[in-house]
């Protein structure tokens, strides 16, 4: 009987125990007016979380909680219904998809995926990519990294191919840390963060690596909110984005 | 065994239905997505059949490890003595009830570049596990091989220690006996735990995406490719969905009906 018991639990988390979600951060629940629920790219992590702080600090009694993940896998929960106030994309694209939710969107940011490699590599040109001895990593097609890098290693004449389509630029970016590749196509913001014990290699096609982050509110959003992405927007704002390695609004 | 009728509570009951409407409506609401006309075409996608021929293969050598391993580790536990029992038992089971990124995690600093062992390997020979086949096995193996010596311990448990000890007084070593005494009388509890084990390491996730990251035909398992097929081409990802929840299902019908009996009765 004990047994049977035991099997039974056994075969239960065996079967539920399979799946997890690697989302950034759960998802809020809006409790009252004053909480930002703000749904941000990856790879604005750092940045937004210190916009967050800043403007809590401007704004007392209001609140700014984060998810972060890949801008194609926030839309996709933005469109299922995931309660955000705001959402900060990398690409045009990713933005596009919710246009039900949220009609409208500025520029606030740019950024430019480049070859990022631990110094001690010392990776020599961006054809090393197709020696083959190099291990290297990028986003997934469908991500924004991973959209800019696969346009700016065509545009390169890069055949060679990753070890590793990784969900989001944040996974890339850990891994380049862990010293587990020599190379991955990061951005230069993620570059940045890393150190200095990492160094980039610019893609000639500078315009093809480029991506934008468009930001917008959602129509059921309070006017907290909008005074979320008119922050961003400001001079302080845009301050941190510079400070971090973002292109600026234009 | 069998047991007298009893009345069972009303309130129970209602609470009984709502525990089965958890799990049984999402399932039920997954499969009306599916695409069932559409099915075997979008089963016989190339990044579908990439991700099946990975799965496959990294699970069915996963669990074959977990078994070469972890039946003679379930006869320590059963038969070993029980001050180191006591203790290594909570350490082999642990990896049950760990979030799996947490297990990738583990992985990765003991078989990384920069891992434990990891480090003396890619010095010596420029090889790394992570984002090979090997890490998807190494990870499933992990995750599975603690279900399998859990169900083969309590069947190990079940054989009547006097026959393995008549065994052993009319002349059979201690090898022998395992062999053709403890081991045959546990084969239910085996066989359940080897396909517990498969199931796991077929359905692990995080684990697998930390340690082995997702590169199709590779190391992109059939999870990972419905997480990534969601975005990209959700009727894929409801196939997929589909056949998992149906091999969950048989894994569990197969169980219950008989495997389970086997080793309990």
């Amino acid at each position: 009987m004990k047994t049977k018991l035991i099997a039974a639990l056994v075969s239960t988390l065996a079967l539920t125990g399979c799946g997890t979600s690697n989302n950034a951060g759960a998802s809020a629940t809006p409790t009252e007016a004053t909480t930002v629920t703000v749904y941000a790219a990856s790879s604005l992590t750092k940045t937004f979380t210190e916009l967050g702080k800043e403007f809590e600090a401007e704004n007392p009694g209001t609140k700014v909680v984060f998810s972060f993940g890949a801008s194609s896998t926030l839309a996709e929960q933005i469109t299922a219904g995931a309660p955000t106030d705001v959402f900060a994309s990398a690409s045009k694209k990713s933005m596009d998809a919710v246009a039900a939710e949220i009609p409208e969107s500025k520029v606030f940011a740019s950024n430019r995926v480049v070859v990022g490699y631990p110094v001690a590599k010392a990776l020599i040109a961006i054809t090393d990519l197709n020696s083959g001895t190099i291990k290297w990593i990028q986003c997934d097609h469908q991500v924004p990294c991973g959209a800019a890098a696969d346009a700016a290693l065509k545009a390169e004449g890069i055949t060679g191919v990753p070890i590793s389509l990784e969900p989001d630029v944040k996974s890339v970016a850990t891994k380049l840390k862990a010293g587990e590749v020599d190379a991955a196509i990061i951005y230069i913001t993620d570059v940045i963060a890393a150190g200095s014990e990492f160094a980039a290699l610019e893609f000639s096609d500078q315009a093809k690596a480029t991506t934008k982050y468009p930001i917008g509110v959602s129509i059921k959003a309070s006017s907290a909110a909008q005074r979320f992405v008119d922050f961003v927007l400001s001079p302080s704002g845009q301050k941190v984005l510079s400070a971090a390695g973002f292109g600026g609004a234009k | 065994m069998t047991h007298k009728r009893q009345s069972v509570s009303p309130v129970l009951t209602a609470i009984a239905v709502a525990g089965l409407l958890v799990v049984l409506l999402p399932l039920l609401a997954l499969l009306t997505r599916v695409p069932w006309q559409n099915l075997f075409t979008e089963l016989s996608s190339e990044s579908y059949l990439n991700a099946l021929k990975v799965s496959v293969t990294s699970s069915l050598l996963a669990a074959s490890i977990a078994l070469v391993l972890g039946v003679p580790l379930a006869w320590y536990l059963a038969r070993g003595p029980k001050r180191v029992t006591r203790i290594v038992r909570p350490v082999v089971i642990s990896p049950l009830v760990m979030p799996p990124t947490v297990a990738g995690l583990a992985l990765l600093t003991l078989m990384g570049r920069n891992g434990l062992i990891g480090k003396l390997i890619y010095e010596q020979t420029n090889w790394a596990m992570p984002f090979t086949w090997t890490a998807v096995v190494f990870a499933g193996v992990f995750v599975g091989m603690p279900f399998l010596v859990l169900v083969v311990e309590s069947a190990f448990r079940q054989v009547p220690v006097e026959v393995e000890e008549t065994a052993q007084t009319l002349g059979a070593n201690p090898n022998k006996v395992f062999w053709r005494i403890s081991v045959p009388l546990a084969r239910g509890g085996i066989t359940s735990g080897l396909v517990l084990a498969w199931a796991r390491a077929l359905g692990e996730f995080g684990a697998t995406l930390t340690f082995a990251g997702s590169m199709p035909g590779v190391t992109r398992t059939l999870p990972m490719e419905v997480y990534n097929a969601f975005e990209v081409d959700p009727q894929a990802a409801y196939s997929i969905s589909a056949l998992l929840v149906l091999v969950a299902i048989t894994v569990v019908y197969l169980l219950k009906s008989k495997l389970i009996q086997a080793f309990a009765g």
